[in-house]
């Protein structure tokens, strides 16, 4: 567990793909798996959660520290510490 | 943030105007109110990187009043000022075409037939933002770095391509960039293409006018191509983000480019020539799934989508799409003279 944690939550940096939609997570729940912190992510941010057919679309988050995608099952006390940058990145087609 | 405290939905009429039906509509609303920040930074109103909130109001019907609307206003507040910008119920659609879809399907309404609609406006939080069910509290933090510049500099050693609006944010391209693409188009043989364009926001603050200047492309790799489909993964995103990092150059993303095969396409189709340069999807072309890259990557009001039209009957032609009153529109822009390499 991130040594960083605290009860009231992680603080976290989110963005888009652009990197120009920036988002401050003041205490991202420790207790949430990483799939369900982007879900909420996604609402907050405006970001599209569903492709022109409905489909819901897959968004990976990225922890900049590690440089790496983080698994949707990760819990997000164990995957990320306070001041850590994450970036939500689409799989998503053009037609 | 924007703040939503009303729900929209439309009424639908035949064209001799007896009744359709009605239904909720959902309506992504963010374009408009994004729409709505970068024209007011453009004119000087508010600094292009203030942090601000958006709400929206309806436009009450002058003649039936409410629940009756004619458009619906957002308002934008930043460093204590409020700007606001007005948007018509044509808006609304894109929603009231897939809503009629449904009309179609259960008779009412024959395919191709016209239809009118009316949008209506009710009170009640018409945000959805409930955060996944998690009680997550977020704070924008807008970053995006503009450099001052002359207009005039850009203009002197640039030629219009395609019909360029002065309403819309004067677009730079340089001609080796569509090179570049239009390459990389002949490259994939028949399979769609792609890149990240890059580059940099300019504010010339004397007139005022924002505008934006490409430097470069770059390619998209780890990206999956057919002939009809461009797949953007996770890793395209890190990868273009590394590649940006390495230039070292200041540059922001500015949009996307991916090529159309329609040769390809034609020839699956087994499209005459003729046939082939009359067809809507050979020039100008943007798709449904083509916009959703836009939504979901680049939602900026100054974002571009470029689109290299590989033809049978011609070279490569380029068409650019960009924002346009929170919807995505065809587009003109400038070609960038470069100096010349010694």
């Amino acid at each position: 567990m991130a040594q960083t944690e605290t009860l009231e939550g992680i603080s976290l940096t989110v963005s888009d793909v652009s990197g120009q939609k920036v988002y401050r997570v003041p205490k991202a729940p420790p207790e949430a798996t990483v799939g369900e912190l982007v879900q909420g992510l996604l609402s907050q941010m405006s970001l599209p959660a569903h492709d022109p057919n409905g489909q819901p679309l897959a968004y990976q988050a990225r922890l900049e520290r590690e440089g790496r995608h983080l698994n949707a099952a990760e819990r997000v006390g164990d995957a990320l510490e306070t001041g850590d940058k994450l970036m939500l990145q689409p799989n998503i087609d053009a037609g | 943030m924007l703040v939503n405290d009303y729900r929209f939905g439309l009424l639908f009429f035949r064209k001799d105007g007896s009744a359709l039906g009605s239904a909720p509509v959902t309506v992504d609303l963010d374009p408009a109110a994004e729409s709505t920040r970068f024209e007011h930074a453009r004119r000087g109103d508010v600094p292009p990187s203030g942090e601000g909130a958006a709400s929206i109001e309806p436009i009450w019907d002058a003649s039936q009043g409410a629940p009756y609307v004619t458009g619906f206003r957002v308002a934008y507040l930043s460093g204590g000022r409020k700007v606001t910008s007005d948007f018509p119920s044509s808006y609304f659609g894109e929603a009231a075409s897939q809503t009629s879809a449904e009309f179609v399907k259960r008779g009412k309404l024959a395919a191709g037939d016209e239809y009118l609609f009316q949008a209506v406006a009710f009170a009640g939080n018409g945000n959805g933002k409930t955060g996944g069910g998690m009680d997550l509290e977020v704070v924008e933090e807008t970053a995006l770095p503009v450099v001052e510049s002359r207009l005039g500099d850009f203009e002197r050693r640039s030629s219009p391509a395609g019909l360029v609006d002065a309403d819309d944010m004067p677009a730079f391209i340089p001609q080796r960039v569509l090179d570049e693409a239009a390459a990389l188009t002949r490259g994939a043989e028949g399979r769609e293409t792609g890149g990240i364009l890059i580059g940099r926001l300019h504010r010339d603050a004397a007139l005022p006018e924002i505008f934006a200047e490409v430097t470069a492309q770059i390619p998209a790799e780890h990206t999956r191509g057919t002939s009809a489909r461009l797949t953007f993964t996770p890793e395209t995103w890190s990868a273009a983000s590394a590649a940006v990092r390495l230039r070292n150059q200041s540059e922001i993303y500015l949009g996307y480019w991916h090529s159309h095969p329609v040769r390809e396409w034609c020839r699956s189709r087994e499209c005459t020539p003729e046939k082939q340069k009359t067809c809507r999807l050979a020039k100008d072309f943007f798709s449904e799934d083509d916009a959703a890259v836009m939504r979901a990557a680049f939602p900026r009001a100054h974002s571009l989508g470029l689109v290299v039209n590989d033809t049978a009957f011609a070279g490569p032609s380029f068409s650019l799409f960009g924002w346009r009153g929170g919807r995505i529109h065809p587009r003109g822009f400038f070609l960038l003279e470069e100096p010349h390499a010694e």
